[in-house]
């Protein structure tokens, strides 16, 4: 018995080990990190090492578990702004873009693979919802700063689309296997009032259990240690709280990681740290599990297959169902083409996958099968080029300040006022002189040399100092850039920002007369920023562009309440590509040994407690 | 579009002296009022009326002051390389010590930000820039903005 004990502890360990390990190569690859656990998960079971495991129960169990804690740490991390921004888009990708998406695959699944209708689109709704882990550890980890409204509308929709797809699969299993007996007039009537009670249950769920989660936190004066733990299990009692009366879940533990995630809730920061661990612990477990589930000697006959249907869901079905659910919001094209390129498929769908075997269909290993390989190529294929592709379609946007030293304190009692400790780095804006810290920000010590001083007492500040400030919540933004050292201008930024600085407070009028823009009588009587505001759909973001006939205004910088500060010209439209396109194998190769020769991207800031 | 399509040798003015930013702005029109026929106030007004939308520095030192005038023949440029730099509300913050002037037709249209934007990408690239900084004479200046053309044609 112990034996036993000891032996499942090394076996277990030693997994977490190699994926948490294989986690350092995989920076240096960039993308396809998942895809490394999955393959160490492929390698060690029945096919590889011999390890036994296909107990879809169990694989299905630990993946539920898995996707919700993922789910709840995705929501934590969502701010409410975001939101704000990008959710009409996100929304219509996660409902009707996933049922677009549904549909054409199911279709090309039929006549490719040979399944019923119902199996296709079972598949189809396995294989629909993109991956919040992968999407959000490309986008995050990949040093990919996008403009918000795409990164945005990427990440809420791959946290949305979960609970969808997955009401969509159980349903079509239910039906396909007989546990659910509908007839034939009210089939849709009855679907569409499944789906909105599931949804509507699960929601009522999350957003209660995602406020009551911040008032036991607020009241419970729990040890610090505990609290994390506290949170989670909360966390999972909503989910399965939610499941249990018959909502979704997954939607539920969402929601309640959203909220909670935007209230005043106590340490706030210190949850954050624990939900990313778990969701690391989670997202490694979840593919190792599932990597042992599958077999791959079992593939050999459907693998053609698979790989077309994985070719069609990344150059057909996805573009198809992207383009469509954005119609009517207004993305640039090569906006429009990232987003279809960024449905990644990962764990959800090879979990979904699994629905058919646990409902005991005929052809429920070959639907798994063929799933798990269309995973596979969306991984590979999608995984490999993101970063690449972004940068092609020019939707990085230079970072808008440079590397800083920064550690944030949580201060006992308040929710409001955080304790920051800087580093002074060399070039940072407060080492210039002249340059003074704003009255509001408190700086309580300096600590120089290992000698801590007052502030009164430290004159100018040095590189190397480490200065304590105790200051409100909202305001540390703007300290940041003070403290942070300068922002590197590449060649590209010019290009991105635009030659020439405009003043936003001038009239529009003056660009015409300078530039021959053609403007409308009310807009030329408008100040330059409030024109661009306008043609924005009045709301302004950094790095947001419009074209005035010959040239091109870009946003550089809004302040707090959104109004342009600063703008930038550009006599040069952006010219974007229509749809994007594989980068041949020698230019792959080339990237992959620059990616080799690269550092870890993620040292541009360092924080910790 | 060669730079070299938009100035001449005479256009150059090397060593130029300058306190202040109108200061330099108005030296700057007086040369183009001998390029262009044009008188120099007016040319000063149009600049002038440019900056006022926003400094036409563009960091690094570097300043691309521009305007359209009726009366302008062809475009015209003026390029003038400080002895000290002065402050010209760049974004950088940064001093000047490299102009270039543009002046265009009214008409222009295109080719007039076509011209500009090509002046801006010679001048970012910064070997070109050091060149011209080290260069003591219209002509070396002159040929440096011309070779500056080539390599970057495509």
């Amino acid at each position: 018995m112990e034996q036993a004990l000891y032996l499942a502890t090394l076996v277990g360990t030693a997994l977490m080990l190699a994926a948490a390990f294989s986690s350092l190569i995989a920076f240096r690859f960039g993308a396809p990190l998942l895809l490394l656990f999955l393959g160490i998960g492929l390698l060690t079971g029945t096919d590889g090492l011999g390890i036994q495991f296909d107990n879809a129960g169990a694989a299905y169990f630990a993946g539920s578990l898995a996707l919700a804690v993922i789910l709840f740490d995705s929501g934590f991390g969502t701010p409410a702004g975001i939101l704000r921004q990008a959710a009409g888009p996100a929304l219509t990708l996660a409902t009707a873009g996933v049922a677009l998406t549904t549909a054409l695959f199911g279709i090309a699944a039929h006549y490719l693979a040979g399944f019923s209708w119902a199996e296709s689109f079972l598949l189809g709704a396995a294989v629909a919802s993109t991956d919040a882990a992968a999407v959000f550890f490309l986008l995050r980890a990949g040093n990919i700063n996008l403009r918000e409204r795409t990164r945005a509308t990427l990440e809420i929709e791959s946290g949305t689309n979960d609970p969808i797809a997955i009401f969509t699969t159980i349903t079509l299993v239910e039906l396909l296997s007989g546990h659910l007996q509908v007839s034939g007039d009210t089939v849709w009537l009855e679907l569409l009032s499944g789906f909105l009670l599931d949804m509507g249950l699960g929601a009522a769920v999350g957003i209660g259990g995602g406020m009551l989660i911040v008032r036991l936190v607020g009241k419970l004066d729990l040890d610090r240690g505990l609290q994390p733990i506290f949170v989670l299990t909360l966390s999972l009692l909503v989910f399965s709280a939610a499941g249990a009366i018959g909502g979704s879940g997954f939607l539920a533990v969402y929601l309640a990681g959203l909220v909670a995630g935007n209230s005043a809730i106590r340490s706030h920061a210190a949850l954050k740290r624990f939900n990313d661990g778990m969701s690391w612990l989670a997202q490694i477990v979840m593919f190792l599990v599932l990597g042992l589930f599958a077999t791959p000697s079992q593939f050999g006959a459907i693998l053609p297959v698979g790989i077309a249907l994985g070719l069609f869901l990344i150059i057909v079905a996805r573009p198809v169902a992207v383009w469509l659910c954005l119609l009517p919001f207004r993305f640039a094209r090569n906006e429009a083409a990232f987003i279809s390129w960024v449905g990644l498929r990962g764990a959800v769908s090879i979990l979904l996958a699994i629905t058919p075997i646990l409902g005991g269909l005929e052809n429920g290993r070959a639907i798994f099968n063929t799933a798990f390989i269309v995973v596979l190529v969306s991984l590979v294929v999608q995984g490999w080029t993101v970063g690449p592709l972004a940068r092609r379609l020019g939707l990085i946007m230079p970072q808008k300040i440079g590397p800083l030293e920064k550690v944030e304190l949580e201060l006992p009692g308040s929710v409001h006022h955080e304790l920051l400790a800087y580093t002074v780095v060399p070039g940072s804006p407060v080492t210039r002189a002249g340059r003074r810290l704003p009255r509001w920000a408190r700086p309580s010590l300096i600590v120089r040399d290992g000698r801590s001083m007052r502030w009164n007492d430290a004159g100018r500040l040095q590189a190397g100092d480490h200065v304590y400030i105790f200051v409100h919540q909202r305001s540390s933004r703007l300290l940041d850039r003070l403290f942070a050292s300068p922002a590197r201008v590449e060649p590209e930024d010019a290009d991105f920002f635009g030659e020439f600085a405009v003043d936003p407070s001038r009239p529009a009028g003056d660009l015409e007369a300078a530039y021959g823009s053609t403007l409308t009588e009310p807009e030329r009587k408008l100040t330059i920023g409030a024109l661009v505001t306008q043609r924005l759909g009045g709301q302004a973001e950094y790095a947001d562009r419009i074209s005035l006939g010959p040239i091109d205004l870009i946003v550089r910088d809004v302040d707090e309440n959104g109004r342009i500060t600063s703008l930038g010209l550009s006599f040069e439209p952006v010219t974007t590509e229509v749809m994007p396109i594989v980068p041949g194998a020698a230019t792959a190769f080339r990237r992959i040994s620059q990616w080799l020769s690269r550092k870890p991207a993620d040292e541009t800031q360092a924080e910790a407690s | 579009m060669d730079l070299t399509d938009l100035i001449e040798v005479p256009a150059i003015l090397p060593a130029l002296k300058a306190q202040t930013k109108k200061q330099l702005l108005q030296l700057l029109a007086e040369r183009a009022a001998t390029e262009t026929g044009l008188p120099e106030r007016e040319i000063f007004e149009t600049i002038l009326q440019r900056e006022r939308l926003g400094s036409t520095g563009v960091g690094n030192g570097i300043a691309i002051p521009h305007g359209k005038m009726a009366g302008v023949k062809r475009i015209t440029g003026v390029f003038a390389r400080l002895e000290n730099p002065v402050d010209f509300d760049a974004l950088d913050d940064q001093p000047v010590d490299l102009v270039f002037l543009l002046l265009a037709p009214e008409g222009a249209g295109a080719d007039h930000l076509k011209a500009l934007s090509r002046i801006a990408r010679v001048l970012r690239d910064g070997d070109t820039v050091a060149k011209i900084r080290g260069a003591t004479d219209a002509a070396a200046i002159h040929a440096l903005l011309a070779q500056s053309a080539t390599p970057h044609a495509a």
